[in-house]
């Protein structure tokens, strides 16, 4: 049996990622100063970049170990849901300030560019290049994850904790929910997600369950679950090419701010009536509830 | 020796250690790539060593059977357990990579620091001794460890070839 072993044990060794990789980033990680991160916040922060939102409470949660400080130079970064067709259904635009902080604007993917709505172009590099147009403003990344991942997403952090001012049913994508707090895993947090009938604001009601539904993975996260997360993540994101994401990670030394607010259109708002206004939806908090 | 040197010479056989200790490559290249940088910050003290690698797979052990791993390592555990329990009756009994897979489906199963020895002992060739630095616990220990670990392949095994006996 012995040898059996012997066997087994080499099978699962030749499994091994390649050292060159390994190498590279070690190499790349040595131009600065000793990192002294804790285990899996490099690859947690490197993936989680991509997903701007979940980052900042990442960080606070794992408490990155204090680095050099260092100013680097605001950014701003486009991060795109993608449905199952890499059509754009999730827009956000992250602006990462100087000074750690993180704004989040939500664009409805009802906007029209040139008369083509963002959700109907047909590749993320031309949702991009619409958005900068849009709004003026040139972003520096993008990153895009697909919104079908966040079914898994949800499961390795053991479900994410939603609640719900009324009943929801929408038989297109199979949202199911009565009014409360549900915890969500799998299939239903895609339901969740994607309900797009009934509901009374629209696209702009979809838009706040995607940053509830972010809130709620942040506060699920845990030292324990950070690392499954991060692999979970790192596997469904695509960044641009010229973006050096460990590099990027780095500015998060802390606690991060992050305010959300949300771009609206007419034509997102088909009933006409007034999205709630006055206080942030960042301070709703993580169970904030939603429409 | 140098950083460089070391992380040259061995950065692969220490991949192939922590892949097979942590039965998840992922975790294992996170583990390898945190306590490597980790190590370079004091590689003064540990490249004066006399068995440097020793003590590096001592940091990769430690950092795999420490708490922050101990969620990951369940998951792996139950999706292997899941694996482990399909591979008999789908496999040729006479197939010796079915019996190569399906050992391996058992030892990823195993108590996270009983693998950790098994692999010490059968991969890294190491002595009672050296595995005991390595888990740094004493010598008895490691026996019983091994010895729990060699118990419970035995008897799945044993299971195994009685299962297959009656369905041939």
């Amino acid at each position: 049996m012995n040898e059996l072993i012997r066997q087994a044990i080499a099978a699962e060794a030749e499994e091994r990622v390649d050292s060159r990789t390994v190498m590279a980033n070690l190499h790349k990680a040595r131009k600065r100063k000793p990192l002294g991160l804790i285990v899996g916040v490099a690859t947690l922060t490197a993936a989680a970049a991509a997903a701007a939102v979940i980052i900042p409470a990442t960080i606070k949660k794992t408490e990155a170990a204090p680095m050099a400080a260092q100013t680097t130079p605001a950014q701003s970064v486009l991060l795109l849901g993608t449905d199952d067709h890499n059509r754009a259904d999730a827009i956000v635009l992250a602006r990462f300030g100087e000074d750690g902080s993180v704004d989040a604007l939500s664009l409805s993917r009802e906007l029209t560019y040139q008369s083509t709505r963002l959700s109907q172009l047909e590749s993320p590099a031309k949702v991009v290049e619409a958005v900068e147009k849009l709004t003026g403003t040139r972003a520096d990344h993008h990153a895009v994850i697909k919104m079908a991942d966040f079914g898994k997403i949800s499961q390795a952090v053991g479900g994410v904790e939603v609640c719900l001012k009324s009943a929801a049913n929408d038989p297109y994508s199979g949202a199911n929910f009565l009014a409360g707090k549900h915890t969500l895993t799998g299939d239903q947090a895609l339901a969740f997600l994607r309900q797009r009938l009934n509901l009374p604001r629209g696209d702009l009601d979809r838009i706040a369950r995607h940053q509830a539904f972010l809130a709620g993975i942040a506060a699920k996260l845990t030292k324990d679950n950070a690392v499954a997360l991060a692999r979970e993540v790192s596997r469904s994101v695509q960044v641009d090419a010229g973006w050096d994401v460990l590099e990027f990670a780095q500015r998060f030394q802390g606690p991060v701010k992050i305010r959300t607010k949300t771009f609206e259109s007419t034509a997102a708002n088909p009933s006409g009536q007034a999205p709630e206004s006055g206080a942030p939806e960042s301070n709703k908090g993580p169970l904030g509830c939603v429409d | 020796m140098g950083f460089d040197q070391f992380v040259a010479d061995r950065l692969d056989r220490l991949l192939g250690y922590a892949t097979a200790i942590t039965c998840d490559k992922h975790l294992a290249q996170d583990i390898v790539q945190n306590v490597l940088m980790r190590a370079q910050g004091k590689w003064e003290r540990i490249g004066a060593m006399d068995a440097p690698y020793l003590y590096v797979k001592r940091m990769v052990t430690n950092d795999y059977l420490s708490w922050r791993h101990r969620r990951a390592a369940r998951e792996i555990a139950v999706e292997r357990g899941e694996l482990a329990r399909h591979v008999p009756s789908m496999a040729d009994p006479a197939d010796a990579h079915a019996e190569r897979e399906a050992m391996r489906a058992r030892i990823a199963i195993l108590p996270r620091k009983q693998r950790a020895a098994l692999v010490l002992r059968f991969y890294e060739d190491c002595s009672d001794a050296e595995i005991a630095q390595v888990l740094a616990c004493t010598e008895s220990t490691v026996r019983s460890q091994l010895s729990r670990a060699l118990q419970t392949l035995r008897t799945h095994e044993l299971a195994r070839s009685a299962t297959l006996g009656v369905h041939s």
